[in-house]
């Protein structure tokens, strides 16, 4: 009932609220005391008590009302039982306090109902505004940024956490749409949702946006925007809430850089094609703009850029020339100190830094950041990958435990190409010195069977592959173990490790005969047990060729150094002896010219001292004569007239010449259809004739003298045979010989210039012919030589001597 | 063949021409027995050292380039014997060497051929006047 509620205007004091319940006693009152005086009916008095009941329930409360109405029907009674007492007369007086009681019951319901409603329309409309506090002191609590947009995305309302994400003032944000605020490259995913939230299509959304700060800097936000209960002009309300999520964002982002980095390593690129996607990742993940890999050059100690990248936007050229350009000592600089410490190190702003000497052109190329980090290799800095970017900004410690972290994986992964690459190069170097060497190489199994062989070695033997495999190379194999066993090596397939080279003959495809050189080589298995064989084959059959006549040719030059020796110390005696003849004969010529200038002497002493004198000097002459003949036909300057010559003639003539004054007896035993030979007549001549005067000479006690001539195989025979004094065994060898003068025994003082027989030889070789000598002491000699026929049908003559 | 010459008390020096050169040995033989010395004859080695031992000359002059031994082989054999007979060496070998070789072989004296008459005679004369003075004391 009423009160029961309490009332939400002030309460007035007591005395006002007695004066306010006294007054509708006090109205009663004055219209009682109006029909006391009056005596006016209760019909006339009814408006006005009915008046009062309406005022005081509108104007009080319900019991108030209703205690009026009572003793407003009570006044309307009074007069009606004090005048007349009579039942006629009281029921208008009573019909009226009924209906009095009545308005007033129904008057005070009204107005209660009335008030009720007005209770609770208030009570509602103070709901509204605590949910309203309630709201606005939650959304200023949030982490999250909240707040309320149009359907355009323009804020209707924001929360300071919202202003502190995308770092602007409440008010500032108030000018600007969500649109505007979203990042260019995310604004259209942005229109999109938006434009299907105010369709209805979708209630909901959810995305993670880069969104611009107020001093330009971008922010990763995951937003998510719902349509709000109530509609505003154009569409629904939105509400809109966002988180920062660049700490997420960077661990992420470091997390999938070491990722993305491990799968370049893993990749198995080569260091050098790598290296573009390593940068490349760094600048990616962790938002650098330009990244440089400086190899570390410990021989010289400096650091040089070995690889550049930077993100797609011009201007950095020049800082990537002069980077090039630079060389860096070991810790000298930013570069030099990571280098020699291997910590990563970096500077937050490039216009603050004081030892970074490229800052300037960095900076002109709007780089402001830089941050350093060391590749690591077994403890050892084998270089540094510097980064840089575009705005400010410092790192941070677990991406300084990132860096680190990446530095000794990309420097073991250095270090693994290295050798990869050396695998490589050296392989690719194997394969190529395989292929084109000119030496023969095959690849043979440790049980034998060829496995690979070279095009040179199928070149040289002349077989194709499968016919070296099966027929030659087992039949090279058997000759390499023969040839080694000759020369105690192991073996081919007992354990060779050394080179060990034996040379075989092969036949060729081609039915050639080669000289191989075969060198072995075991290749090692990891466990150290030969796993394959390289054999070298080499043809050195020219070298094998060439060394036999090096040999022979060593030979014939040992040989002609032994005649060139012989040759001096004869040049060496034949002056001793020329000299030694002449001097002889000048004896006599000197001592009897000074016996004849001295006077004193007989004349037939001088007579006979002329005749010495003569004689010794016709010695000179003839010896003199004889040299020079000697020495013309020994340098080929002796030049002969060739004609027909009959030797039968020559022969005659020679006799002839020696002699009727011979003591000798000539024969002669002629072939009279010996041919006509090619020659120098009267060489031919003085051959004969010095044999004839040799035979005389040496014939001292008389004798036969035989002249015969004979033809032979193709050439004329000649032969003078004495029967004189022969020449001793011992020196029949030398007879011709220059100076080589039989004088033992009764030889001795058979004069001669020692030169004839020389001469004859000579004259006789010119002529193509032979001579030789038969003799025993006290028998005589024989001397036999031959020339040449002039029929073309001449074979050689089978030498007859022994 | 040559006489033996009388060494002992006639006093005449005796002089073995050794040469298988006749022209040589009619040279030597001539001046020496113009000088007034007494010549024997030889006409290669052997014969040389035979005359040496047989008949005493008193010195020997000996050529080298002889059939059989020549003189320098010759003399050793005689210098064995006699080993102050005076040889002195005749030669056309005459290069500087060989006078040294042939000193060196024993010989008291050198004449290279061909010689001049008054060195021969010189040569003789020189060993004559030692043999006196020897025969003197």
């Amino acid at each position: 009932m009423p009160g029961a509620r309490p009332r939400t205007a002030p309460k007035p004091s007591w005395t006002l609220g007695l004066v306010r319940r006294l007054t509708p006693l006090a109205a009663v009152a004055a219209v009682f005391a109006i029909q006391a005086a009056a005596g006016a009916g209760p019909v006339l008095v009814f408006p006005l008590y009915l008046t009062v009941i309406l005022l005081t329930a509108l104007q009080l409360s319900r019991m108030e009302s209703l205690a009026t109405a009572v003793l407003s029907a009570i006044a309307i009674l009074i007069p009606s039982l004090v005048g007349g007492g009579q039942p006629g007369d009281m029921a208008p007086g009573l019909l009226l306090a009924v209906v009095l009681m009545v308005s007033a019951v129904a008057i005070t319901e009204v107005v209660r109902q009335v008030r009720e409603t007005e209770a609770e329309a208030r009570r509602k409309a103070d709901d509204v505004v605590a949910s309203e506090e309630r709201m606005r002191s939650m959304l200023e609590a949030a982490m999250v940024g909240l707040a309320l947009a149009d359907a355009d995305g323009r804020w209707t309302e924001v929360n300071d956490r919202l202003g502190m994400i995308l770092g602007r003032s409440r008010d500032e944000l108030m000018q600007l749409s969500l649109t505007d605020v979203t990042a260019e490259g995310d604004r259209s995913v942005l229109d999109g949702a938006l434009a299907l939230l105010r369709s209805g299509d979708i209630v909901r959304w959810e995305a993670e946006l880069n969104q611009l700060r107020g001093d330009g800097t971008r922010v990763p936000v995951a937003i998510a925007i719902g349509t709000a209960a109530g509609h505003v002009s154009g569409g629904p309300l939105l509400l809109v809430q966002e988180t920062d999520i660049s700490a997420r964002k960077r661990l992420d982002g470091m997390r999938d850089c070491l990722v993305s980095l491990r799968h370049v390593i893993v990749s198995g690129y080569a260091w050098e094609q790598a290296v573009p996607q390593l940068l490349g990742s760094l600048c990616a993940y962790l938002d650098w703009d330009v990244a440089q890999f400086w190899a570390a050059d410990t021989e010289r100690k400096a650091l040089h850029v070995r690889h550049y990248w930077h993100r797609e936007a011009a201007g950095y050229e020049a800082f990537r020339d002069q980077s090039r350009a630079k060389t860096i000592a070991m810790g000298v600089g930013l570069l030099g100190r990571v280098w020699q410490s291997g910590v990563v190190a970096s500077l937050e702003d490039l216009s603050a830094a004081n030892d970074y000497e490229r800052a300037d052109v960095a900076q002109a190329a709007g780089l402001k950041a830089v941050a350093v980090f060391p590749l690591v290799e077994g403890g050892v800095v084998v270089g540094v990958i510097e980064l840089l970017g575009s705005h400010v900004r410092g790192v941070l410690d677990d991406e300084v435990t990132m860096l680190s972290t990446a530095g000794v994986e990309i420097g073991q992964f250095i270090r693994r190409s290295d050798v990869a690459q050396a695998l490589r190069r050296s392989e690719a170097d194997h394969r190529a010195i395989f292929e084109r060497s000119p030496i023969g190489i095959v690849r043979i199994s440790s049980d034998g069977e060829l496995v690979e062989a070279n095009p040179a070695l199928l070149s040289m033997l002349e077989h194709d592959f499968e016919t070296m495999r099966q027929n030659a190379w087992p039949d090279l194999l058997r000759a390499y173990d023969q040839a080694a066993s000759r020369q105690r090596f192991a073996p081919l397939l007992a354990g060779i490790t050394a080179g060990h080279s034996v040379q075989v003959r092969a036949a060729t495809g081609g039915g050639k005969w080669l000289w191989l050189q075969l060198t072995a080589t075991s290749i090692p298995d990891s466990s150290g047990r030969p796993e394959h064989l390289l054999v070298m084959v080499e043809d050195v059959t020219t070298v094998r060729e060439t060394s036999d006549q090096l040999a022979e040719a060593l030979e014939s030059q040992r040989d002609a150094n032994a005649n060139l020796e012989k040759l001096d110390r004869t040049k060496t005696e034949f002056l001793s002896i020329v000299s030694h003849e002449f001097r002889t004969a000048l004896t006599g010529i000197q001592g009897f010219s000074e016996l004849i200038r001295d006077g004193g002497l007989e004349p037939d002493e001088v007579r006979a001292y002329g005749g010495y004198i003569f004689n010794d000097a016709d010695r000179i002459n003839r010896l003199i004569g004889d040299m020079l003949d000697l020495d013309r036909m020994e340098s080929g300057r002796m030049s002969m007239r060739s004609g027909d010559v009959d030797i039968n003639e020559v022969l005659s003539e020679a006799m002839a010449r020696a002699g009727t004054a011979s003591t000798v007896e000539f024969k002669s035993d002629f072939d009279p259809r010996l041919p006509i030979v090619v020659g120098d007549r009267d060489r031919l001549i003085q051959v004969v004739s010095n044999l004839v005067n040799n035979a005389i000479k040496y014939s001292p006690d008389g004798g036969t003298v035989t002249l015969s001539t004979r033809a032979e195989g193709g050439y004329a025979l000649i032969s003078v045979t004495d029967t004189g004094l022969g020449i001793p065994a011992d020196e029949i060898g030398h007879v011709f010989e220059r100076f080589r003068r039989v004088r033992s025994g009764a030889a001795q003082s058979i004069p001669g210039t020692g030169l004839g027989l020389t001469i004859v030889k000579q004259i006789v070789e010119m002529h193509g012919g032979k001579i030789w000598v038969e003799s025993a002491v006290g028998h005589g000699s024989a001397f036999h030589f031959t020339v040449p026929l002039a029929a073309e049908d001449a074979t050689p003559l089978q030498r007859r001597h022994a | 063949m040559p006489e033996p010459a009388n060494q002992g008390g006639s006093g005449v020096f005796t002089v073995l021409v050794a040469d298988d050169n006749d022209v040589a040995q009619r040279l030597c033989k001539r001046v020496l027995e113009k000088a007034g010395y007494a010549v024997l004859i030889a006409a290669d080695g052997l014969e040389a050292v035979d005359v040496a031992f047989t008949q005493h000359p008193s010195m020997i002059l000996m050529d080298v380039a002889m059939p059989g031994i020549d003189g320098l082989e010759a003399m050793r054999r005689i210098k064995a014997e006699m080993p102050t007979m005076p040889i002195v060496i005749a030669s056309a070998h005459s290069m500087a060497s060989d006078r040294e070789r042939f000193l060196a072989a024993g010989a008291d004296n050198v004449l290279s051929k061909p010689f001049r008459l008054a060195d021969l005679v010189s040569i003789v004369a020189k060993l004559a006047q030692d043999q006196k003075v020897k025969d003197g004391q």
